[in-house]
């Protein structure tokens, strides 16, 4: 079976700066998959290119079979592609279900309903992320934790096959941290695949099949979380060499 | 979509007010003006009220258009007025010109009006902010200087600079006609926006200009819809410049390219609440009687204390210059939001936008 998303070679240019610089790895539907890496690796530029926010300097994204490079980012919304953002978007003039409902109405193109049934859609989504309770606030009176769920549920009523999550975690306590993870664990359950940014170990071992470790732009290592953290370039690049060689037995 | 009492409230008092302006609609008509003259009827024996009402229904069309870009989508097109004039001319050069019958010409007034607006959206709508603000603005004169300086084989196309001279539409109470065809357009340019406020394609506007990145990764195709929203503000303004020059019956330049109708218009939709349904027509009422009253063009008028007569012009736009800094900063969702009895007029509301609005 050929994977559900596939890129080879991605590249990334700013300038003479390479930020994503040959990335390739593939990722089978159902799956959930971290991507790991110091500041600054181009785990977020990734992003960008899948979800087409960035058009690509080389290589290719294949998403069931089919090139998607060069694809505006609401027609890869449209073919399943969702995404959140690190830095949270939300439409601010509008409540919590109203955030959620414009992702219902848009998003995948075979999934799609009129204004009513989005709603209803809507609804749905806020139940499993937890924003059921707060569907009439507006925006603005939402906490961070709740603004990020607000992210993720926005995306997941899109109906995506594949989800991208960028950090969405950061800045969460760890009870906050615990919560989330129900939630990532939940949309997961729904069938969706999930490709997630986190820098936050606990979240990479506790959810994720596959962990992905880019640095400067590369991939440096790729495999099951436990075995990739306790790899020892892995180390070096997140805490530097000589902390690395210290941690030798 | 909460809906509660206040909205309730709201929906009652516009109903109110459409069976008021239904009625009188339906009835007028059939007394022309000349009856309501012999009867003496304060207002409607006035001729003049009825051109201010005509000319209030045109702005209404206006800003009610231009909350459609300029509200919904959050693009400030500063240029609007160049659809009027395109629609304006359309309509006077196939009458004048082609000798076509006006209410054949008059649907292409939108039509070439919204085309124009897909054409020049399609690259303006790639700026964001300030530049797509002046962008359009540059648009707005260029094409009214186009249309004064265009010659073929040294004839004017579009009458150059002395104008465009239509023949008179001849129908019985011509004042009330014209006055009913421009409240029709300001009906359906309200009824356009109520539509688009409750479609998928509304949300998307909205969408669009909360943030428009994130509307792209969930689905929206923000280019054809800010292009789609920017044409159908056209067509409605075209269509109002298409009833204007077969109502006016002398077009030029400065009659339908006026650069203040940009600001106009603006000021409209923010004084009466952007985004909303009725809040620009409410701002074009209201602006418009200020304007016409301070300029002294009212039938009730009085003379301002200490202002001499010559120097009326100018400290009548300083007073509205005041007046529109005050709203901006005190009444920043537009006075709409003192219908329906959701928000009061207080000390403490102008308080909360005062901090609202500034840093």
């Amino acid at each position: 079976m050929s994977p559900q998303l596939e890129l080879r070679d991605v590249t990334k240019r700013f300038g003479g700066v390479a930020a994503v610089d040959g990335v390739s790895f593939e990722v089978d539907a159902g799956d959930i998959i971290g991507i790991i890496g110091p500041n600054g690796a181009g785990k977020t530029t990734l992003l960008n290119c899948i979800s087409g926010v960035y058009r690509l300097d080389g290589g290719d994204i294949r998403w069931e079979g089919h090139s998607i490079a060069g694809i505006p980012p609401y027609r890869i919304a449209r073919l399943g592609i969702g995404r959140t953002f690190q830095i949270v978007r939300p439409f601010g003039s509008m409540t919590v279900r109203e955030n959620a409902a414009i992702g219902a109405l848009f998003g995948r193109e075979d999934a799609r309903r009129g204004p009513k049934e989005a709603f209803e859609a809507a609804d749905g989504v806020l139940e499993l992320v937890g924003l059921a309770a707060k569907a009439a606030l507006p925006v603005s009176a939402l906490t961070i934790p709740d603004r990020k769920r607000l992210e993720v549920a926005r995306a997941v009523a899109t109906r995506p096959h594949l989800l991208l999550l960028d950090e969405v975690m950061a800045g969460l306590n760890n009870v906050e941290i615990d919560e989330a993870l129900d939630m990532v664990r939940a949309v997961h359950a729904t069938g969706v695949t999930v490709l997630l940014i986190e820098h936050v170990m606990r979240v990479i071992i506790g959810v994720c099949r596959r962990a992905v470790v880019l640095e400067g732009g590369r991939v440096l290592a790729e495999g099951e979380p436990e075995v990739v953290l306790r790899d020892e370039r892995v180390i070096q690049a997140y805490l530097g060499e000589r902390y690395a060689k210290r941690l030798k037995p | 979509m909460v809906k509660g009492d206040s909205n309730r409230r709201w929906r009652r008092i516009f109903l109110i007010l459409a069976a008021v302006i239904g009625a009188y609609a339906l009835l007028a008509p059939l007394t022309s003006l000349d009856a309501a003259q012999a009867a003496n009827i304060p207002l409607l024996a006035d001729r003049l009220w009825f051109r201010l009402a005509t000319i209030i229904a045109m702005f209404i069309v206006m800003a009610t258009a231009w909350n459609i870009i300029g509200g919904i989508t959050g693009y400030a097109a500063f240029g609007n007025v160049a659809f009027f004039g395109i629609g304006a001319y359309t309509t006077g050069m196939l009458i004048a010109k082609a000798k076509w019958p006006f209410l054949a010409a008059l649907p292409l007034a939108p039509l070439v009006a919204a085309a124009f607006a897909a054409l020049v959206g399609l690259p303006l709508l790639r700026l964001r902010g300030h530049y797509f603000a002046v962008a359009s603005l540059g648009v707005g004169v260029a094409v009214g200087e186009l249309v004064q300086n265009i010659d073929y084989h040294g004839q004017a196309v579009f009458g150059g600079a002395s104008g465009l001279f239509l023949p008179i539409y001849s129908i019985d109470n011509r004042g009330l006609f014209f006055f009913y065809l421009m409240l029709a357009a300001a009906a359906a340019a309200i009824a356009v926006t109520w539509w688009v406020l409750r479609s998928k394609f509304g949300y998307g506007l909205i969408a669009i200009r909360e943030n428009e990145e994130a509307a792209a990764v969930l689905g929206v195709n923000t280019t054809a819809y800010k292009v789609a929203a920017f044409s159908l503000a056209a067509a409605l303004t075209g269509l109002a410049g298409g009833i204007f020059s077969q109502w006016n019956v002398f077009i030029n330049q400065d009659n339908t390219f006026p650069i203040e109708y940009n600001v106009q218009m603006i000021l409209m939709a923010l004084l009466g609440g952007t985004g909303t349904v009725f809040g620009p027509a409410a701002g074009a009422v209201l602006l418009q009687l200020l304007i016409q009253f301070l300029g002294g063009t009212l039938p009730i008028s009085f003379d301002l204390p200490f202002v001499s007569e010559t120097a009326r012009p100018i400290v009548a736009q300083i007073i509205l210059g005041l007046l529109l800094v005050g709203v901006v900063i005190f009444v920043p969702r537009g006075i709409i939001d003192f219908f329906g009895g959701r928000t009061r007029l207080s000390l403490g509301y102008l308080r909360r936008s005062l901090r609202e609005t500034s840093l």
